[in-house]
Formats: structure tokens, C-alpha cells, sequence
């Protein structure tokens, strides 16, 4: 009986084991085969394309090459997506004028696929292809899986409305596992016109870490009629937003800030101090010297990391200092720090 | 002669059980890697890996490669490194005390100079002689330090590291342009949760290796090399990507991965004591997050490819896994108490205890399955329905499963470019069942006896620089 079951499973794997050599084989022919004519296409395509946008009456052409080219889909979305990479501005309107004759109604039908692969891919060609029109569309993945809210929010931020930003701080404000990262990029792509809706969702109370990113984003995006906001969190009792707001501070460079931060870098946590004093450095403000200075002789490494390329910045002022602490004997951490620096600066204009 | 009987038949059941148990595993393994390859080539399908460029927040990496007499490839490996594609990252270069050129080629190649850089010491590690930049490449840092091993060169690089990814590369590997770019990738879309990433390791003997990066791929004509491409495939293609899809990966090779540097620095960095420290960190970057109940994932992406030189001699073959095998052994001996603990979840219940009856138990197995054979013919005793079966689950199974890794390839990346290569690997998937897995599997056996007996030699194997690799010796 075993024998007979071990003979039909050889024979049955014999064949099973063929079968797939001869498909993986086939398979690589068919392949091969379809690539070199996806290849001729494309290659008739690009030819084509130069002259749609090289053209005088470019959407007359697009219009053309879209009636060409519209029944070999897999090749178009190809071409087009490698050329939203080389183009910008007005000279990606023929390949939006393609996308919206051939491609754009498909993809607007997979947007509600059930696959969630084809709802990504699809809402990938929105990024750069979609105008504010669609945003309707978009706006209705934002409550997808994560990985398509976050496509949608890219797509979205190229078509920013202020209908459209009231949905993305929405969606910021309620989404429970938030994506900082992408949201801070998403935010910064955005721009200094997110500043209202900043100020706004900073009067809210939020978790930690989404307020932490506002204020973050107010530092990154240079939004000076926030700095009263970020000031209010110099003194939270929150040791993340402390920091925050240190780093914000040091990005506005308002000159009222030196007394803030100067009073964080006596804050009791080290990780304040260290971003306070790294701020300070870069307000480049004559009076933060000294604290510079001091904090060069701090126990703590970050501190005295951040104190001495913070003297640096001054550039011959700060490089004497940074001498002068450099060969003193009592403070062994201090002076080899301030070594580093120096080394560093030379190096770096030695590189130059 | 009764009880010699049942024993017999005790042990061929248990051998044949064995092997089908093995290869149904890997086999189930290569179809959730076929899922996971096809969902993967849809889920990039309209990436653009180059839009992090434009991103004004990135998360800058820290490569660093840990080089022990590496004269012969370091310049082209460094080389490779520096003309990564991604925007902010260092490559941090830990010269372990060679005892061979590499700290002088590679002053001469990128114009080093003696550095005054403090740093803090977070990590024990062995004493440093200096700390070198280049004149030329900012990007690039070279350690110069004491002889120890692989992990305590690593923890010096680390120590050393501004950056809060870090991604330990072999000195000997070359990596492709845009491997950082899609390996980091799991860090951008889920940063809260993923603490480790690895891509796939390729060989690249048979290759051409121009300027730091292979030109054109190829299949050696060394044998021995042929045969580790097709286990390459399988263990990658097959085995990691079924288990990371099953949140049961325990390796991420030291070759090429990607970690989290303030879970790695919160684990302690690498062990010092382990003979394979990839293993180990990432077994115990897992057993801190289960102890500290936060979620987390590592991530095996199929298509960041790194390339290394493969050893085309038994000997060094033979050292290489002798030391993988003996790491593999420290490892689950170390971590011993996770083994069937429902606290560190799949990683207890199901890798651990996977690893330790087919990894490490099997070269036992198999090499008892081998003698008892070999026994049957000797006292002209053969038992055919014995023989028949453990041929077929052992020799036919398993090429089957070679066969499924040779198609996860076609789907996946699609490297070998010729369709004779298809029949090649095919051949090398057959052929290697009639010597090449038996001793291994010997050579795996007695690494256990070493283990037991206490070697712990790094297993040096002969370099012959990435341009020769491949070519007839």
C-alpha cells in the first residue's frame, strides 16, 4: 500500500517538477518576447512624445498621440510616469492632457478596486497626473489603509486647496497611528500656506507627538507669525515640546528669542540644554557667547557637541574661543571637544 | 535482531519524516513568497524610489563595514558605498586590525587624515588607534582599531555613527545604487514600528564588477559557486521572505541590513562573544521589544541587492559553514529560554523552535539518513520501499523546492538574463544532490562538535578581489 501511495507521489511530483520547469522556461520566452515589443513600442512612443512637446500647438498633438497610443496601455503609463520625472511646470500639461484621454477614467473606476495594491497603483498616477477636480476622489481614500491614505495625502498636496488642506489637518488632527514622518513631509511640501490651520490645530489639545510636529513644522517652514504659539511651549512641562520649541526658535531666528532659549539652556532635562544651546549657536547672536562657551565645559556630550559647533558658526570669533578652550589643562572633555571642532571646520575647508 | 529491526525502522521513519517535514515547510515557505513577491511587484509598481530626494525630511543612514584583511576588494567595496543613491548617509569604514594593507590602500585612495574626533564611548569596544576623514569624500569615515571580532568592530563603527539608521554592510559585498533607497523604505511608510530591514544577497561570482558596481550578471563556472546561487535563492527568496511574511525572521544578514540604531543601542549593540552577531542582534532586538510589549516588524525586501563573492573552494566553504552552522547553534543555545515561550510571541512559538529541530538538529538527521543508507548496501540488506521513499523526499522534494526559488527569481528580479541560465540552475538544483548536500550537511554536523568543543575561529576564507570572481581559477 505504501509503495503504491510513494509511486503515484513520485510520478506525481516527477510531472509537477517538469511541468514547472517547462512553465518558469516558457514563461521566460513569453517574456522576452513581449519585452522587446513593449520596447519597439516605446521606443515609437518616446519618439513621438519629444515632438508632442516640442510641438507649437502642443494639445492638438497630445490629442493625437493619445488616439495613437491610447490601446497599449501598459507601455503609456510606462512612458508617462518616466517623463513626470524629467518634466516640470507647465511642460507635464500634454502628458496630462494623455493621461486624462487614455488612462485617467480607468483609474478613477480602480480607485474603488477591493485590491489594495490596485488602489495604490492607481492613486501613484494621481501624484502628478490629477487636478483639483479629483480631489473629490482622493479625499474619499484618506480613511484607506495607511499606506493609501498616504498616497492620497501626496496626490493631494499637489492640488492643495484650502478645501483640501481643511481635509489634511483633519485627517492629521484625527488619525489615530499617525505617520509623523510623512505628515511632516506631506506638511513641508505644503508650504508657508498651512500657517493658519497650524495656528489653529496648535489651540487644540493633541497627543504629544502631534503637537510636538506642529511646532516643528512652524520652525521648519520659518512661519514667523507663529512664534508666539511656539513660545507658549518654551515653558510646557513637557520635556518633548520643550524641545520642540527650542529647535523651532532657533529656526525663526526672532532676536527676542535669546532670553527663552538661554533659560531653556538652564532647563533640568539634558536634552533641552543640548537644543537650546545648538539654537543659540545658530541665532549667532554676540550675547549667547558666553553660554556657548559654558556650555562647552558641560558633563553632558551633546551639549558640549552642540556648544562647540555653535562657536564655530561665529567663524574667527568663535574659532579663538574654541582655541582658548582647546588648551586649557582643567576640563580634559571640554578641550578635546573643542579640538574636534576645530579639526572639523579645517578639514571641511580643506574639502572645499 | 528483532530490536535492531524496530530500531531500523524507527530511525528511517523518523529520517523520512524528517526530510518531508523540511522540504513541505520550505515548500509552503517558497508559495508565501510567491504571494509576497507578486503583492511587493504591485505594491512599487509607480514608485518613484527617487522622490526621497525631494523630501525635505530624511532619515540619514549610517553604513558601516567592518574590514579584517580586505586589501584585495575594500577600495571597490568603499567605492561602491560612496556612489550610493540617497541623500544624506556616511560610510563609516572599521579597519579590525588588519594585518594586510587595507588601512594603507585605503589612505591612499581617498586621501585620509589623522581626525581629533570625540565621540561617546555608549558601547564597549576594543581600543581604537585612530579615527580617519577623508580629504576627499566627506561622506566617509574610517576606525582604525585593535583586532576583535566582526561584533566589536561593528559596536565601534556604531559608537562612531551620527545617524539614527545604520545599515552593516560586508567589506567584500558591493551594494547596487538604489539598494538604501528601497531598503529604508519600511522605515518612511511605517517608521513607528519597523526596527530591522533586509534585501537579498546574490553572488557575484560569474559577474563583471566595474568601477563598484556589476555590470553584467552571469553564472559561474564553478560548480561549487553554482550550487551556493541556487541555495542563495532558496534561503532568500524562499525562506526569509516566507518567514518575514509569517513575522518570523531571525536573520537578517550581516551582508547587507538596516536597523534601528537606538534599539540596537538599547539591546547593547552586538554581543562581542557571538560567532554569527547578525543572528544574534536581531534575536535580541526581538526579545526586547516582546519584554517591552511594543509592536514591531523586520521587513525583507525582495529587490535591494547585495552582491558578495561567494568561496569556490570546498575548503573555505567548509569554514564558512562551519562558523554559520556554530553561530547558529550559539545563538539558540544564548536565547534558549525563548524556545516555545508564548511571551516572545511567533518569534517563540514557531522560528526559534524551527530553527532548532530543522537547522540545527537536521545535519544530524540527514547525515544519519545518509549512513543508514549507506549501512543497508553495505550488509546487502537493502530496503527498497526505505530506499524509493527517502529518494523521493529527500533528492526529489527538494529539487521541487529548488525549482519553486528558480521561479521566485524569474518573478522577482529576473537577474539571469540568458534562458540558458534557467537550465543551468536547474542542472545545479539536480546535481547538488549527489555530493555537494552531503557534505554540508557533514561539514554542518561536525560544527556542532566544534561548538561543543569550543572553536571559535572566524573562518577566513580566500579572497580573490570581485574583478576575478567567476573566472576560471
Amino acid at each position: 500500500m505504501l509503495s503504491i501511495v510513494v509511486l503515484y507521489s513520485f510520478v506525481y511530483l516527477f510531472l509537477m517538477s517538469f511541468s514547472l520547469f517547462l512553465f518558469i522556461f516558457v514563461r521566460r520566452l513569453i517574456i522576452q518576447s513581449r519585452e522587446r515589443k513593449d520596447r519597439r513600442i516605446y521606443a515609437d512612443m518616446e519618439a513621438d512624445l519629444l515632438e508632442v512637446l516640442t510641438a507649437a500647438n502642443g494639445r492638438r498633438e497630445a490629442f493625437a498621440f493619445a488616439r495613437r497610443y491610447g490601446s497599449s496601455p501598459r507601455v503609456l503609463k510606462r512612458l508617462l510616469v518616466a517623463y513626470r520625472e524629467a518634466l516640470a511646470g507647465r511642460s507635464l500639461e500634454p502628458l496630462k492632457t494623455i493621461f486624462e484621454t487614455t488612462i485617467r477614467a480607468r483609474c478613477l473606476r480602480e480607485l474603488a478596486s477591493p485590491w489594495l495594491a490596485t488602489r495604490l497603483q492607481n492613486v501613484r498616477l494621481f501624484v502628478d497626473f490629477s487636478r483639483p477636480e479629483e480631489a473629490v476622489h482622493l479625499v474619499k481614500l484618506l480613511h484607506d489603509k495607511p499606506v493609501v491614505r498616504l498616497a492620497a495625502l501626496n496626490a493631494l498636496t499637489g492640488i492643495a486647496s484650502r478645501e483640501t488642506l481643511a481635509h489634511i489637518f483633519d485627517l492629521f488632527e484625527q488619525d489615530p497611528a499617525p505617520n509623523l514622518y510623512a505628515y511632516s513631509n506631506i506638511f513641508f511640501t505644503l508650504g508657508p500656506r498651512i500657517e493658519p490651520f497650524v495656528r489653529e490645530s496648535l489651540t487644540r489639545t493633541l497627543p504629544v507627538e502631534k503637537t510636538g510636529l506642529l511646532v516643528e513644522i512652524a520652525g521648519r517652514l520659518l512661519l514667523r507669525g507663529l512664534y508666539p504659539d511656539v513660545l507658549r511651549f518654551a515653558q510646557h512641562p513637557e520635556k518633548e515640546l520643550r524641545i520642540r520649541a527650542a529647535r523651532a526658535l532657533g529656526r525663526l531666528l526672532v532676536p527676542g528669542s535669546v532670553k527663552t532659549l538661554t533659560a531653556l539652556a538652564a532647563d533640568a532635562s539634558w536634552e533641552v540644554q543640548a537644543q537650546a544651546i545648538r539654537s543659540l549657536g545658530s541665532l549667532e547672536d554676540w550675547r549667547t557667547i558666553p553660554v556657548l562657551v559654558k556650555a562647552l565645559f558641560s558633563p553632558h556630550w551633546h551639549v558640549r557637541y552642540n556648544a562647540g559647533y555653535g562657536l564655530a558658526a561665529f567663524g574667527l570669533v568663535g574659532i579663538l574661543q574654541l582655541q582658548e578652550v582647546s588648551r586649557q589643562k582643567e576640563d580634559r572633555y571640554a578641550a578635546d571637544m573643542a579640538a574636534m571642532v576645530l579639526d572639523t571646520v579645517i578639514l571641511a575647508g580643506g574639502t572645499a | 535482531m528483532s530490536v535492531l529491526h524496530v530500531l531500523d525502522t524507527g530511525l528511517g521513519t523518523l529520517i523520512l519524516a524528517y526530510f518531508l517535514l523540511i522540504n513541505t515547510f520550505y515548500f509552503l515557505f517558497n508559495i508565501l513568497s510567491l504571494a509576497g513577491i507578486l503583492r511587493y511587484r504591485r505594491m512599487v509598481t509607480f514608485v518613484r524610489f527617487g522622490e526621497i530626494f525631494r523630501m525635505p525630511i530624511v532619515k540619514p543612514v549610517s553604513v558601516i563595514v567592518p574590514a579584517f584583511n580586505e586589501e584585495q576588494g575594500i577600495i571597490d567595496s568603499v567605492r561602491s558605498l560612496l556612489s550610493l543613491r540617497y541623500p544624506v548617509f556616511e560610510v563609516i569604514v572599521v579597519n579590525d586590525g588588519s594585518t594586510d594593507a587595507t588601512l594603507a590602500r585605503l589612505t591612499e585612495a581617498f586621501d585620509l587624515r589623522l581626525s581629533k574626533s570625540v565621540f561617546r564611548k555608549s558601547l564597549p569596544t576594543l581600543p581604537l588607534r585612530g579615527i580617519y576623514r577623508s580629504a576627499i569624500q566627506p561622506k566617509l569615515v574610517v576606525i582604525d582599531k585593535v583586532n576583535g571580532k566582526k561584533a566589536d568592530a561593528m559596536n565601534a563603527g556604531l559608537n562612531i555613527s551620527r545617524y539614527p539608521l545604520f545599515c552593516a554592510v560586508d567589506a567584500d559585498s558591493i551594494l547596487e545604487k538604489d539598494a538604501l533607497l528601497k531598503v529604508v523604505r519600511p522605515f518612511l511608510e511605517d517608521p513607528g514600528r519597523t526596527i530591522g530591514a533586509g534585501g537579498i544577497i546574490r553572488l557575484s561570482n560569474g559577474c563583471d564588477v566595474r568601477g563598484g558596481q556589476v555590470v553584467r550578471v552571469g553564472i559561474p563556472r564553478n560548480w561549487i559557486a553554482r550550487f551556493q546561487i541556487l541555495e542563495y535563492l532558496r534561503a532568500f527568496l524562499g525562506g526569509r521572505m516566507g518567514m518575514a511574511m509569517m513575522r518570523s525572521t531571525l536573520i537578517v544578514s550581516g551582508a547587507f541590513g538596516v536597523f534601528r540604531k537606538d534599539i540596537a543601542m538599547a539591546c547593547g549593540g552586538y554581543r562581542a562573544a557571538s560567532i554569527t552577531e547578525d543572528m544574534d542582534l536581531v534575536v535580541r532586538m526581538q526579545k526586547l521589544m516582546h519584554e517591552q510589549k511594543k509592536p514591531y516588524r523586520i521587513q525583507f525586501i525582495p529587490d535591494p541587492i547585495c552582491w558578495t563573492e561567494a568561496p569556490e573552494k570546498l575548503k573555505d566553504l567548509s569554514r564558512q559553514r562551519s562558523r554559520w552552522h556554530r553561530g547558529l547553534v550559539q545563538t539558540l543555545v544564548h536565547f534558549r529560554g525563548m524556545l516555545f515561550n508564548p511571551r516572545y510571541g511567533v518569534a517563540g512559538l514557531f522560528a526559534m523552535p524551527f530553527y532548532a529541530l530543522f537547522e540545527m538538529a537536521g545535519p544530524f538527521i540527514e547525515c544519519l539518513g545518509y549512513a543508514l543508507f549507506a549501512s543497508h548496501v553495505v550488509l546487502g540488506r537493502v530496503n527498497y520501499p526505505f530506499a524509493v521513499t527517502f529518494f523521493f523526499v529527500a533528492v526529489f522534494y527538494g529539487t521541487f523546492v529548488s525549482l519553486l526559488a528558480i521561479l521566485l527569481e524569474e518573478l522577482s528580479e529576473h537577474r539571469y538574463p540568458r534562458p540558458r541560465d534557467i537550465f543551468i540552475l536547474t542542472a545545479a538544483g539536480i546535481a547538488e544532490n549527489l555530493f555537494y548536500r552531503q557534505y554540508l550537511a557533514v561539514v554542518r554536523a561536525w560544527a556542532y562538535v566544534d561548538f561543543v568543543r569550543g572553536k571559535n575561529e572566524w573562518g577566513a576564507m580566500e579572497k580573490r578581489g570581485f574583478a576575478k570572481a567567476g573566472q576560471a581559477p
